[in-house]
């Protein structure tokens, strides 16, 4: 069945970042284009009034950048607006809203930002990106006016204070060929700094090298050999290993899209529409973005059209229609777009096949290796009764 | 698979469709005429020519006349072509049992469905097309439905009198029982007057490029976008009239393959209508047996895949 509604809306506050991460998949960051508080509260009465966007049982309002805590006043004025809003209007997202937001961390505990988490402490949900150990950290994430300068220890310094405040909360690592070797340590590392849940996906963009393949399944499984003998699967989850990836899907009841754009929708500082952050000018390498309304003019629906009928299937090259180990094996429709032949975003970007494949093979290892000695040891059920549940985003 | 090859012999020649012809005259060389010949020839390609309003040098109509083909012209210019494109200052002119396309705006359908009546009684077949189909707002179903039903009253009182007068919005839904829309991109292809191929006449004039030309072949990406089984909104529907215009989906949707909400409810009030006359026919006495169309409760399947 189709969802029709929006369960994210995000506004792109800023394009500036205090760092250039080397996969950094927003090619046009810049520090000129913030929002206005206007625009936002434009955005705001528009997503509010239009029955059909927000028609959905609750909301995600998100905060992206570059850096969103670059702008923490303006995020602080609008977050005032939205509540007073919802309660005014009478409106169903009343108490039923989060904001989200994804931060590098590194002015994490400013006053600024701290005080905001006081003030709207039980609707948020923060997740500081930190991509391992500080050799792997630092390799791409480096300071903006200094290239040669990691930000591991910038960032590191804040994660006690954000798990204090948000035990449960997940951090995302991005994989790109050269992290391949630091995989393990690097999980490890983020287990030992109290962080329960890492999730990891490798980047979609083409750049996958011959051998890629052979080195991630062999750094996979030097993790599975790690996690399952260090018995950290009890309390610690990772999400390269999913015991439902790796099958082959039904052409009828598995048809549906993996990405959420169409139901994500985004607002830039120009108060331009986006299917979803992915779409917008400064996230694309070759195409044109695509604007589908803006805060004056409203949404164009004819243009969510595309992104809300999508399925598997008519998007899907014919060797993925086919595949034995086609469950779990993410795109990004962004991607998608901005690689195709066509300005289209019906044809699928197959460019983690190999890694995908490599994951599925560690990933059979490991759940094999892990059932067999729960069984051993006469824990399976206890285990299947206590396993984290992983969400496992992908955007 | 390929099965038509429209030919644009001139910029300026006649619009047949959701597109506007070029103000200027640009000729097709002919070079350019005879390789797409040649190329239609060779891939068994059914040749649809279209007509500027000038007369063509001798050499052009000897290559032309080389291969059988179709003709679209200008009603006020060559009356004896196969199809003509006429507007309400033509109609007297127009010679008994033609086939005959006319362009109209959406409001002035709705507004003077009256002015097609002198049409029925002298043509074989109507093909009322409308040119600015994005203006459609749900405020107009009603009116639009009316004027559907007043031309079916019109039809039916020209087949009481054996007049079995087709119109396309009408009555192809009568007798389809699948899909039969223009595939642009998947059954036909364009040679523009460059001598280059494209999707269809507005992708041409829409500066979209080209997929080709008769040397080379036809070279569309991501073909399979064009075809039915890869639109996901129209292969659950069956306003089997509907031209499923690719070239509006990209307009509205920017996608070849998602109609946008306008088109696909004109063409469900079109369905509608056509199943309102199927049964005032049958008051009359038996049609088409064994032929129904089922009662629905949407005007645009997207609402469908919705549920
Ligand atoms: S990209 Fe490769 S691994 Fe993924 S579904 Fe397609 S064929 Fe299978
Ligand atoms: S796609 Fe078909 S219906 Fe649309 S303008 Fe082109 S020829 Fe006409
Ligand atoms: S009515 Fe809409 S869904 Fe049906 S064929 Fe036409 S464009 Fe497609």
């Amino acid at each position: 069945m189709l969802e029709k509604t929006v369960r994210t809306f995000t506004f792109i506050v800023t394009k500036d970042c205090q760092l250039a991460c080397k996969y950094c998949y927003l090619v046009g960051k810049n520090d000129k284009e913030r929002m206005s508080f206007n625009t936002a509260k434009a955005a705001i009465d528009y997503v509010l009034s239009d029955s059909y966007i927000s028609s959905s049982h609750g909301i995600d309002f998100s905060f992206i950048g570059g850096e969103p805590f670059l702008e923490i006043e303006l995020i602080d004025r609008i977050c005032d607006y939205i509540k007073s809003e919802l309660f005014w209007r009478n409106h169903h997202w009343f108490d039923n809203y989060v904001f989200s937001f994804s931060t590098n961390g590194i002015n994490y505990n400013s006053k600024e930002v701290q005080n905001f988490i006081k003030k709207n402490y039980t609707h948020l949900s923060i997740g500081i990106t930190i991509d391992g150990t500080k050799l792997k950290h630092d390799i791409n994430r480096v300071w903006k006016d200094n290239p040669n300068k990691g930000s591991y220890d910038d960032v590191v310094k804040n994660i006690p204070l954000w798990l204090s405040q948000y035990p449960d909360e997940a951090t995302k690592v991005t994989i790109s060929s050269a992290d391949l070797p630091y995989i393990t340590e690097s999980v490890l590392h983020l287990y030992s700094l109290g962080i329960h849940t890492v999730n990891i996906n490798v980047v979609f963009e083409d750049v996958w090298k011959d051998g890629d393949d052979n080195l991630f399944e062999n750094e996979l499984i030097k993790l599975a050999d790690a996690i399952i003998e260090g018995s950290y699967y009890m309390d610690y989850e990772c999400s390269l290993f999913s015991d439902g990836i790796g099958k082959p899907l039904d052409p009828v009841n598995d048809n549906g899209n993996w990405c959420g754009s169409g139901h994500m929708l985004s607002v830039d500082a120009a108060g331009n529409f986006y299917p979803c952050t992915r779409f917008a000018a400064y996230s694309l390498r070759e195409k044109k973005p695509v604007i589908i309304g803006n805060v004056r003019a409203g949404i164009d629906k004819n243009k969510l059209r595309p992104f809300l009928t999508l399925d598997r299937l008519t998007q899907s090259p014919q060797k993925c229609i086919n595949c034995e180990v086609a469950s779990g094996c993410a795109w990004c429709q962004g991607e998608n777009y901005d690689a195709a032949d066509t300005n289209t975003i019906y044809q699928r970007s197959t460019a983690i096949c190999k890694m995908h494949k490599a994951r599925v093979r560690a990933n059979n290892y490991y759940w094999n290796k892990l059932f067999r000695k729960l069984e051993l040891e006469g824990k399976r059920e206890e285990f299947e009764l206590n396993r984290p549940k992983n969400q496992n985003p992908i955007c | 698979m390929l099965k038509y090859l429209v030919i644009l012999l001139d910029d300026s020649a006649v619009s047949y469709c959701h597109y506007e012809s070029g103000k200027e005259r640009k000729l097709i060389s002919l070079e350019a005429l005879k390789s797409a010949i040649l190329f239609a020839m060779k891939e068994n390609l059914n040749v649809h020519i279209v007509w500027p309003d000038y007369e063509l040098p001798k050499d052009y109509k000897e290559i032309i006349n080389g291969i059988d083909h179709i003709n679209f012209a200008d009603a006020s210019f060559a009356h004896d072509a196969d199809i003509l494109v006429a507007n309400p200052l033509d109609w007297d002119n127009i010679p008994e049992k033609s086939v005959v396309v006319v362009k109209t705006g959406i409001r002035d359908f709705i507004e003077k469905p009256e002015v097609f009546l002198p049409l029925l009684k002298r043509v074989a077949r109507l093909n009322i097309l409308f040119e600015d189909i994005s203006v459609f707002k749900d405020e107009m179903v009603t009116g639009f439905s009316y004027a559907l039903d007043f031309l079916t009253d019109a039809i039916i009182e020209q087949y009481k009198k054996q007049n079995k007068v087709q119109v396309n919005i009408l009555t192809d839904r009568l007798i389809l029982d699948q899909m039969n829309n223009c595939n642009a991109g998947d059954e036909s292809v364009t040679l523009a007057p460059d001598g280059q191929f494209y999707v269809c006449p507005a992708f041409y004039f829409g500066g979209e490029k080209s997929v080709g030309n008769p040397n080379e072949g036809v070279h569309i990406k991501n073909s399979q976008l064009f075809r039915l089984d890869h639109a996901p909104i129209c292969r659950n529907c069956d306003a089997y009239q509907c031209n499923r215009c690719v070239w509006l989906n990209k307009q509205q949707t920017l996608e070849v393959n998602t109609p946008g909400h306008e088109q696909c409810v004109i063409c469900h009030l079109e369905r509608n209508a056509s199943k309102r006359m199927l049964d005032k026919i049958r008051e009359i006495g038996e049609f088409l047996p064994g032929k129904e169309i089922p009662d629905i409760d949407y005007l645009d399947p997207f609402e469908k895949i919705e549920k």
